[in-house]
């Protein structure tokens, strides 16, 4: 038990050394840039503005709100207070509401939507690479290739593929955001029904892009566990293939949870793009919406978050391998 | 005369590799083994030892196809039956294997005492959990293995511990013929010893009742087997005592073998060390005649295509030579003095 | 390295991919030279002209001209005129005069004129139907009328200088201009977008940038991650714990989040496609970085490693010679996939609006990005974006397949 008391310390340290890290970059990337950024926002704020003392205007606001004219440790250390209670600053694009209060009401969306999608697709992309591995031949000429081509279309592409197909053509799923547009959020039986009809298209856009990279990876892997020497063994001792293949894919798919945990703020990525494909009320039409209004500090308290999800998600991933793979005890714990 | 455990005709397996060419790897092999007696075959890698081992089990998959011959444990022929009868009845049961490399022999990811339930229940689906825990138990205690073993995973088990372990379970449905292939070499030394002296106990206690050892290391065969075979390019060439094989060997490769080697003791000391000059013959396009001719020193034309059988001398030994007995032995005191 | 790459090239995966990846290059370099010019010269007004050869309507007015007699030009003519809706309102109003319509199929022009002739009569008034109504069915028989009766079409200028309109062609329905003999015929493959560019012009360029996006972005990550991986794994101690720290935070921090957060900094007259290359070269680093280092250390202490360190070989020259030919196939590995994550990162990038400048060149994601602008996937434009995703989609299937044919030459354990 020691031994796990130890992995789970490491790993909690490592969440949190991770997470102080994304703050600094947080804070520093856009400082770090090559001129003013604060000049750079006035800039796209006042497009068509020919008033100089309105521009100047806004330059001072922008430059108060980030406290620019204060040393940068100072700015920084603000910066945490301010996140401690929960503050990320006010949204330009929709003055006066709060960033966190943007945030809260689309974070529940993003994560509603991503996570059952990226863990069904790789369910199903684990069994078809499994499969693929085992059954070999022609299922696996034939599966291969077309997985492959699947995980090469980008989540974007395979959205509006989606969208034109079912949305538009077939008529079948709505068009685009959370819940039909003439409702608002209660718990009636109608807007629950709606917000299903909406979630289907983003959902399985993102399942089945995710399904193409885990199989393949899953094929290979198990391949790799179908030559290994224990398999010979065990079948030399008589037992049944059967369990013998239950074996290997139990080998082969505990890697791959660390495989997830590794690829899934790539897979996050994906998946954020293909929300602005649906308008999806989530975190992805949140930072497009920054990003189209110049509304900097709901890009930065959005890029915030999306970089702790992926840190708990990775954190939880390892931990629960930590668990259930003991390989990981003989690499790690000692 | 006692009785005779396993004997096998004439068997001839083949490889098939993935560019579907066929490796005969082993060519023909006849054997006996009595009870109570071990058999050691020796030879260089990829003489198809190791193939032999995977061969004699009578459970063929790919790569590994069978092509001839019979295998006849305890009086009853196993070649010819069909695989999943040979599963459930044969394997575990009556001929056991150890593998090469028991450092990866182990699923990593379940605990000993599943892994000998699932060996159990694959011949008696039936057996109780508790009773099997026992018997595992009890087992490991007499072969001086600690019972915690039972619940550790494999890597928490150091490299003797695993290749013990591996042995155990084996051994733990009482086999009548074990086949260790390299049971030891990828030990440290006194992991090696511990590994001999629990193949000896489980002969001595009755958990088996024959064995055939792999190695390429020939002091050790000489230790350890009653016999040696010397094989060579898929096929045997020479087949004796151990103390014969290693002090009068009569094939020319068994001499070249035993020369390359240091054995402590009486009478090897004088004996210069030498190596045996070229590399095997390619196993897809076997050589017609003798097959050690490219590299053997007395070699003779006719060596090159008359197709050579086991001839019998001094009663028990048998050898795969073109030149006769006396011959050889004439050439071999010339060469000594 | 002769009998390496005929390996390689045996392998069937690799072999398709590699074709695939070629004939899209070749592509590239042969299309413009058939068809030269500005890919973001704007040779539409107006959106999103549909895919198809664009005949000159002024210059076929004066070409020579053919007497052709076809049978069915007037069906066809009207199967032109008559819209969807208009045959559905056909239908509609057989029913409402009670005329016996069953097994009627208003696709079929023919026989629904046939009926409509024979019934149609402008002075019925029918039981429930508007004024609007009746004159929209009046119209609708005056057009049919139209399109079939033998009318020739009088094309006449004005004279500028009496402001006279003055005769200039007769056209007669069973005209016809050879197309050859049409001074100016345009054919766009795949239309034009939504700011009237050829898009298929505009999508070799964009192809042709996206690569290059790809291929600066891998190099750039590949040598950083060379570097490091190679620092690390051949160093080892406080310099490996450094580079582990560092690829470590990385590998969790999402690198899109990095890419908006530095593209955002970047202001949009600075973002070319180079910047933003490099910039995706710069937080993609990891994945190499990491597969070099585990490579290396497993090639530190193998014996043609020592016997070069004790012959007293500079650490560059054991690098050199004794470690990079090993890592090699790896190395190349890696960089084919951080092409098409390149590529990937680019066009997620346009698609959020941080992409490369505007106005410079065309990249995939920028064309992208236009098309979802202007609503191309709501409208039926699907040359605006199809087109996008599949290209896309084939740049990165036939660079997967050259690393999975890769992966299964130098990873005997993979072999079929």
């Amino acid at each position: 038990m020691k031994g796990y008391r130890k992995y789970f310390g490491k790993k909690i340290l490592w969440l949190v050394i991770t997470f102080i890290a994304a703050l600094l970059l947080n804070f520093t990337l856009p400082r770090m840039m090559p001129g003013d950024p604060v000049a750079a926002m006035t800039a796209k704020q006042a497009q068509g503005l020919s008033e100089a003392s309105a521009v100047k205007a806004i330059y001072d606001n922008y430059a108060r709100e980030f406290g620019t004219n204060k040393p940068i440790t100072q700015q920084f250390f603000t910066y945490v207070v301010n996140l401690m209670h929960g503050d990320m600053g006010t949204s330009f694009s929709q003055y006066p509401r709060k960033v966190s209060n943007i945030i809260g009401n689309a974070i529940g969306w993003t994560l509603a939507l991503q996570f059952p999608a990226i863990i069904i697709g790789w369910l199903i992309g684990n069994l078809l690479g499994a499969l693929a591995a085992y059954i070999r031949k022609g299922f696996d000429k034939v599966l291969m290739p077309i997985t492959l081509f699947l995980s090469s279309i980008p989540a974007f592409g395979m959205a509006v593929m989606l969208l034109v197909v079912f949305a538009i053509n077939l008529k079948v799923a709505p068009i685009s955001g959370g819940y039909g547009f003439d409702m608002l959020p209660n718990f009636s039986w109608n807007f629950v029904v709606s917000v299903i009809q909406h979630y289907q298209l983003p959902f399985w856009s993102i399942v089945l892009v995710s399904i193409g990279g885990q199989a393949v990876g899953m094929r290979s892997m198990s391949i790799y566990e179908l030559n290994a020497d224990y398999v010979k063994y065990a079948r030399f001792l008589g037992i049944k293939d059967r369990r013998v293949v239950g074996y290997v894919f139990r080998n082969a798919m505990l890697p791959q949870v660390t495989g997830l945990a590794l690829s899934i703020g790539t897979m996050v990525g994906g998946a954020l793009v293909a929300e602005i494909i649906f308008s999806y009320p989530g975190l992805g039409t949140t930072i497009y919406q920054g990003i189209t209004m110049a509304d900097y500090p709901l890009i930065s308290g959005t890029t915030l978050i999306i970089t702790v999800m992926v840190l708990i998600a990775t954190f939880v991933l390892d931990i629960i391998y930590g668990f259930i793979d003991p390989r990981v005890k003989a690499a790690q714990f000692d | 005369m006692s009785k005779t455990v396993l004997e096998v005709r004439g068997l001839t397996t083949k490889y098939i590799t993935r560019f579907h060419e066929d490796v005969y790897a082993v060519d023909d092999v006849s054997l006996t083994i009595e009870e109570g007696k071990s058999l050691g075959i020796a030879g260089e890698s990829g003489c198809g030892k190791s193939t032999l081992a995977l061969s004699l089990m009578g459970y063929y998959f790919a790569p590994l196809h069978y092509i001839s011959g019979e295998i006849i444990i305890d009086g009853k022929s196993i070649s010819g039956m069909d695989p999943d009868t040979v599963r459930k009845t044969v394997l575990g049961t009556e001929i056991a294997y150890i593998p090469q490399s028991a450092m990866n022999a182990l699923n990593p990811t379940c605990k000993t005492r599943k892994f000998i339930q699932d060996v159990i229940h694959a011949h008696d689906p039936h057996a109780d959990n508790k009773q099997i825990s026992e018997l595992a138990e009890s087992r490991f205690a007499e072969l001086g293995l600690p019972a915690s073993v039972l619940d550790r995973y494999p890597v928490e088990l150091s490299g003797g511990m695993k290749q013990r372990t591996v042995i155990a379970i084996s051994t733990i449905l009482k086999p009548k013929v074990l086949i260790a292939d390299e049971p030891s070499s990828a030990l440290d030394v006194s992991s090696q010893k511990m590994v001999i002296k629990m193949l000896r106990d489980l002969m001595d206690k009755g958990y088996i009742r024959a064995m055939i050892f792999i190695t390429h290391e020939l002091p050790l065969l000489y230790n350890v087997t009653d016999d040696i075979m010397v094989m060579y390019a898929g096929q045997i060439v020479e087949k004796g005592t151990a103390r014969e094989m290693v002090f009068d060997p009569v094939h020319p490769y068994s001499r070249g073998l035993m020369h390359s080697i240091i054995v402590p003791e009486q009478g090897t000391r004088n004996k210069k060390l030498s190596a045996i000059p070229g590399t095997p013959p390619n196993l897809k396009k076997p050589p017609e005649g003798c097959r050690f001719a490219e590299r053997c020193k007395y070699v003779v034309p006719q060596c090159r295509y008359n197709t050579l059988p086991m001839i019998e001398f001094e009663g028990t030994r048998t050898y795969r030579c073109g030149h006769s007995i006396q011959h050889l032995k004439e050439v071999y005191r010339c060469e000594d003095e | 390295m002769k009998n390496t790459l005929k390996q390689v090239f045996h392998s069937p995966k690799f072999l398709v991919g590699f074709c695939i990846f070629t004939s899209i290059l070749l592509m590239m370099i042969i299309y413009p030279l058939v068809n030269p010019g500005n890919p973001l010269e704007m040779i539409g007004l107006g959106t999103f002209a549909e895919p198809g050869t664009y005949v000159s309507l002024y210059d076929s007015v004066g070409t020579k001209t053919s007497t052709l007699k076809l049978d069915g030009a007037d069906v066809k003519r009207i199967d032109q005129v008559l819209s969807g809706e208009d045959r559905v309102n056909m239908l509609n109003w057989f029913t409402a005069d009670s005329i016996d319509i069953s097994g009627l199929d208003i696709t079929d022009t023919d026989t629904l004129l046939a009926m409509w002739k024979a019934n149609f009569d402008p002075s019925i008034r029918l039981q429930g139907m508007t004024k609007a109504m009746r004159n929209y069915y009046i119209r609708l028989n005056d057009n049919i009328n139209a399109a079939a009766s033998a009318d020739i079409l009088t094309v006449s200028e004005i004279d500028a200088s009496t402001g006279e309109t003055v005769e200039k062609a007769e056209i007669n329905k069973t005209d016809y201009v050879n197309v050859g003999d049409v001074a100016n015929v345009k054919t766009l493959p795949l239309g034009t977008d939504n700011f009237g560019r050829d898009t298929l012009k505009e999508l070799v360029s964009a192809c042709g940038t996206s690569i290059r996006i790809g291929l600066i972005a891998g190099t750039v990550a590949t040598f950083i991650g060379l570097l490091l991986g190679l620092l690390g794994g051949y160093l080892g101690g406080f310099v490996d714990d450094i580079v582990m720290f560092f690829t470590n935070i990385f590998t969790v921090i999402p690198s899109f989040v990095l890419l908006i957060l530095i593209s955002y900094s970047i202001s949009q007259d600075q973002r070319g496609a180079n910047t933003i290359a490099i910039v995706i070269g710069f937080t993609s680093w990891v994945w190499t970085a990491r597969s070099v280092r585990s490579q290396v250390i497993s090639l530190r202490n193998r014996d043609h490693v020592n016997l070069s360190r004790l012959s007293g070989h500079s650490l560059m020259r054991i690098i050199l010679t004794d470690i990079l030919p090993y890592i090699a196939s790896y190395v190349v590995m890696a960089f084919i996939l951080q092409i098409s994550s390149g590529i990937l990162a680019e066009a997620q990038l346009s698609l959020l609006g941080l992409g490369p400048k505007t106005t410079d060149v065309p990249t995939l994601g920028l064309m992208m990005n236009w098309a979802m602008l202007y609503s191309a996937h709501l409208n039926g434009s699907w040359w605006a974006y199809f087109p996008v995703i599949l290209t896309i989609a084939f740049i990165s299937f036939s660079l997967n397949l050259m690393n999975t044919g890769l992966d299964q030459v130098f990873n005997p354990t993979l072999r079929d």
